[in-house]
């Protein structure tokens, strides 16, 4: 009997020592998903995605539609969920059609940006010299234009297409990243396993993007998402203030001014856009807040409150 | 001391003259150039090539920027197309407004940023600390003007508390308490804009302040707990948060834009979104070279500040006695 | 016969962590003498700067809890008390010093305040007495041209300057016990010889007692009149200086002083090392918490956990390797 029992512990171990120890993308992976505001969040992004990028097939209206004769009806009018507005466009397919416009400009400044930033803070960091002292020079003078300003600026200077809307933003906002990547490739440079690399006569480039790369990703990943929010948020205020999206595009911002204009006669019409804006935003935050806590390899298991009333339970000296 | 300042204004005029030629290859770059707009369409191109000597548009480029710039100094900013204002004319009196709006911004939040994040620091994951940390997220999260819209429903519609907008009441300019019941709304929002920001950081700050070695040498002195906080850990926590501040003293100048346009405040924002929209490009180079100029002084006084308050900053001298 | 500063009994300190409490002490007992030093030896982890901190109470500020045990100081409990009560206490009649003496003076503030500073809490006296007594203390403890130090800010001092001022407010109130926890570890080692020929004299001078902790065997030597060995939270060894170096009984304590290039073996030889290495708190071995390193390992020293064995009057081992020759000490 022992000897079958016995049997059984050898085969059992032996499989246990084939399975390999989960890589650190498993245990990021695994942590996210037990975060409930992260996954909430997740939940209320793709719904927000799902449902901008399906409007034509939600909703029959064209959002620039002009009907005078149905304007200004309140929510729930037969036919028009939110209303419309003093144009008679149909609220809802504005606020879905623009969330199409405001995610598309979030997701590709936040990725464009992370380019550019990587890129120059790669280049910077890598090379140091005179290379580093220009390209940190230019981010000085960047940071000394107020964004908004020169958001507004370029936008009235080369006109307000959706592409110049996207380049500007990225034009903006990339020196963050830049930043960053530059002051881990500093770091990294003087590690030691860049010299044995270097010793090994692994040639430069591989270096740059092999190693140094993978180690950087981390916080930009946290860095991209949160852009996604202010890239939205910035979007929203240019758009608000006319020099933005124009119609017969519409954008949550756009909508936001409109419904300034006409506060008297609709009280709604300002909420819908702006909540709609902060559900987003929030969502991509606490996707952010997810991502950085979920790849960071420490981490508090048990919350702070009960390890105090432990501590006060455990204590001789309770004072 | 003398050495550093010099030191930092010589920066400060290079990075200056960086921005000015950045703000001048931006402006003729655009598509049609300068030319587009200041030059009525439509004429023949004899009248066309006359008018562009006439304004100096057909001058080499750098000729066009040295007489800019020389401009600028002598306080000529140029005018406006439609009209031909002065712009100092109309830009300065903006700059105070902006100014007045802000700074009291700005006392508002550091009067109740700066204690509760001291506060929430000594009773770290409390209420006070969770709720500020909710704010917080909802600052970051929604957009300001939003803010401002509904706050305008609420409290000048629905309720009639408060005025709608604009910074007095037409007849009664002057009128301080006409002033702060204008001031109210706006300060609000701002305020709440960069108010969880300062909690945030006057808590990081302490934390990591109470951290150090030198704390625990005063409470191994027999410091009371409270002076421990407020003199010897309170002392250094500053000095990153002064650096801050310093940081976002340009903001008195240039953050102002959106709300301004929310509640028409005659400020230097809303004269800039209304240059922006009615494309006067001299008017706008004009102005973001002005407020670029408030950006570089404020961060220069940061940094001489930062060098006042921390004794350790040695302003290019090597630090350390004899052994 | 000296009367008894300190007397610690079944001390137990540590910190409240997920996996439960971690004693990082467990169960000390220590004996201070009116003008005797003792050392507290052992490596990194082994528990003796919380056995220090729980006796200054200050423990509790880094989040740790004393949860069982007895700190008697010339008569008091110090448990019990608030922390407001040993506010009086510290820097007053016990006071500590530390490792890193670059951090640990506040940087914005002034040598002389800084020193001022307790003889104004403790002893009230004026701003301009305390600065007055300030420079005298100051020239006390070698630094010299005391009056311009005194305006000066710790950045523009050096190491060894620093911990002397270091001591120097340590002393100010003239404190019976001195705690110095690792206190020349970071200083060179010419200075370090002068901050414990400092240490020597103004022990001397005062009649003070000190609890010097140290990883430095050398150190050890040269201050301690007793010395406990500590390991993984325990003490594995107390005596006199003679006891641990001339007999040293708990194969740890062979194991530090074999350490010692050049102590016992001639020149050339292989460096001797301790194999293995310090536990983890969470995970202390079973019995004896050395076994796993000892060469010298029983099948009992893996079940049982050695209580104190008293080997003479003044020497304690916590081995079973002398079970037949003494008595076991009541826990």
């Amino acid at each position: 009997m022992s000897e079958l029992i016995e049997q059984e512990k050898v085969s059992s171990d032996s499989q246990a020592d084939l399975r390999k120890p989960p890589g650190p993308w498993k245990i990021a992976a695994r942590k996210f998903v037990r975060n409930p505001y992260a996954m909430v969040s997740v939940f209320v992004l793709l719904f927000f995605i799902v449902v901008s990028f399906s409007a034509p097939y939600l909703t029959p209206y064209d959002p620039a539609k002009i009907d005078f004769s149905s304007t200004n009806l309140p929510a729930f009018s037969e036919g028009h969920l939110l209303g419309t507005d003093e144009l008679g466009r149909d609220i809802l397919t504005r606020i879905l059609y623009s969330g199409r416009i405001s995610l598309t400009i979030g997701f590709s400044v936040a990725l464009a940006s992370v380019i550019i930033g990587t890129v120059v803070g790669a280049i910077s960091g890598y090379f140091g010299g005179w290379i580093d002292t220009v390209l940190m020079r230019f981010v000085d003078v960047m940071y000394s234009l107020p964004t908004l300003f020169l958001n507004i600026l370029v936008l009235a200077i080369f006109g307000n297409e959706f592409i110049y809307m996207i380049l500007i933003l990225s034009f903006t906002s990339w020196m963050g990243v830049a930043r960053l990547v530059r002051g881990n490739f500093l770091q990294l440079r003087e590690m030691q396993y860049v010299e044995a690399a270097r010793a090994i006569g692994v040639p430069n480039r591989s270096i740059i993007f092999n190693h140094l790369l993978r180690n950087s990703i981390h916080p930009i990943i946290v860095n991209a998402t949160l852009m996604v929010g202010s890239a939205i948020l910035s979007e929203s205020a240019l758009s608000y203030l006319g020099l933005g999206i124009q119609a017969p595009q519409t954008s949550w911002g756009l909508m936001l001014s409109n419904a300034q204009e006409f506060m008297l006669i609709n009280k709604w019409l300002a909420v819908y856009p702006g909540v709609c804006i902060l559900l987003v935003v929030l969502a991509v935050n606490f996707i952010g807040d997810g991502l950085q806590q979920a790849l960071n390899p420490r981490g508090k298991k048990h919350p702070v409150r009960r390890l105090n009333e432990w501590r006060k339970k455990f204590s001789k000296s309770a004072a | 001391m003398g050495e550093y300042i010099i030191r930092r204004i010589i920066q400060a005029l290079v990075t200056l003259f960086l921005v000015t030629v950045f703000t001048f290859a931006l402006i003729h770059l655009a598509p049609g150039g300068p030319t587009q707009v200041m030059i009525a369409p439509g004429i023949s191109p004899e009248a066309f090539e006359v008018q562009k000597r006439n304004l100096g548009l057909d001058d080499p480029i750098h000729i066009q920027y040295f007489r800019w710039i020389g401009n600028l100094l002598q306080g000529d900013l140029g005018t406006t197309f439609k009209n031909n204002i002065p712009i100092s004319e109309i830009l300065w009196p903006t700059v105070g407004n902006t100014f007045v709006l802000m700074a009291i911004a700005w006392i508002v939040t550091l009067i109740i940023a700066l204690p509760w994040g001291i506060y929430n620091s000594t009773r770290v994951y409390g209420l006070s600390d969770q709720t500020a940390a909710f704010i917080s997220y909802l600052g970051f999260a929604m957009p300001t003007f939003w803010f401002g819209i509904i706050l305008q429903q609420i409290f000048a519609m629905n309720l009639r508390w408060l005025p709608l907008s604009d910074m007095w009441t037409y007849g009664k300019e002057g009128n301080i308490s006409d002033l702060v019941m204008h001031l109210i709304l706006p300060v609000t929002v701002l305020s709440l804009g960069f108010l969880a920001s300062y909690v945030k950081y006057a808590r990081a700050s302490m934390l990591e302040v109470l951290d150090q070695d030198y704390i625990r040498t005063a409470r191994a002195k027999g410091v009371k707990e409270r002076r421990v906080v407020f003199r010897h850990a309170l002392r250094n926590a500053l000095i990153p948060i002064v650096t801050i501040l310093g940081l976002d003293l340009p903001m008195l100048v240039s953050g102002a834009v959106l709300t301004e346009k929310v509640f028409n405040w005659p400020g230097m924002g809303r004269l800039f979104v209304d240059m922006a929209v009615a494309r006067e490009y001299s008017a706008l180079m004009a102005i973001v070279i002005v407020t670029s100029v408030f950006v570089i002084l404020g961060n220069m006084l940061a940094d001489i500040l930062y060098a006042v308050v921390d004794p350790r900053v040695q302003l290019g001298r090597k630090g350390g006695g004899s052994k | 016969m000296a009367e008894k500063v300190l007397e610690i009994r079944g001390l137990t300190a540590g910190f409240v962590s997920d996996k439960g409490f971690l004693k990082a002490a467990d169960n000390i007992s220590l004996e201070l003498k009116r003008g005797e030093t003792l050392c507290v030896v052992g490596e990194s982890g082994s528990g003796k700067s919380v056995t220090s901190m729980a006796i200054m109470r200050l423990i509790e500020y880094s989040g740790g809890i004393i949860a069982d045990g007895n700190i008697v100081f010339q008569g008091e409990e110090l448990t019990t008390k608030s922390q407001e009560e040993m506010g009086k206490i510290r820097g007053n009649k016990i006071a500590m010093i530390f490792q890193d003496p670059m951090s640990a003076l506040n940087p914005v503030f002034t040598i002389g305040d800084q020193i001022a500073e307790s003889l104004m809490i403790h002893q009230g006296l004026s701003k301009q007495e305390a600065m007055q007594e300030a420079i005298k203390l100051l020239g006390h403890v070698g630094i010299p041209a005391p009056e311009i130090r005194v305006k000066q800010y710790p950045h523009e001092l050096s190491g060894g300057m620093c911990q002397r001022v270091v001591i120097a407010i340590a002393l100010a109130c003239k404190p019976d016990l001195l705690i110095a926890d690792e206190p020349t570890t970071a200083l060179d080692v010419t200075v370090q010889a002068q901050i414990l020929e400092l240490l020597r004299n103004l022990q001397a001078e005062f009649g003070m007692s000190i609890l010097l902790i140290t990883h430095d065997m050398g150190v050890a030597s040269e201050m301690a009149d007793r010395i406990a060995v500590m390991y993984a939270g325990t003490i594995v060894e107390e005596g006199t200086v003679f006891d641990i170096f001339d007999h040293p009984s708990h194969p740890y304590t062979q194991g530090l002083l074999n350490s010692i290039p050049g102590y016992e073996t001639a020149r050339g030889t292989e460096l001797y090392t301790i194999k293995g290495t310090i536990p983890r708190l969470g995970e202390l071995p079973s019995g004896c918490r050395f076994h796993p390193r000892c060469p010298h390992a029983t099948e009992k020293c893996k079940l049982l956990e050695p209580g104190a064995i008293q080997l003479s009057d003044t020497h304690r081992t916590a081995c079973w390797r002398y079970n037949e020759e003494a008595e076991v000490m009541n826990r």
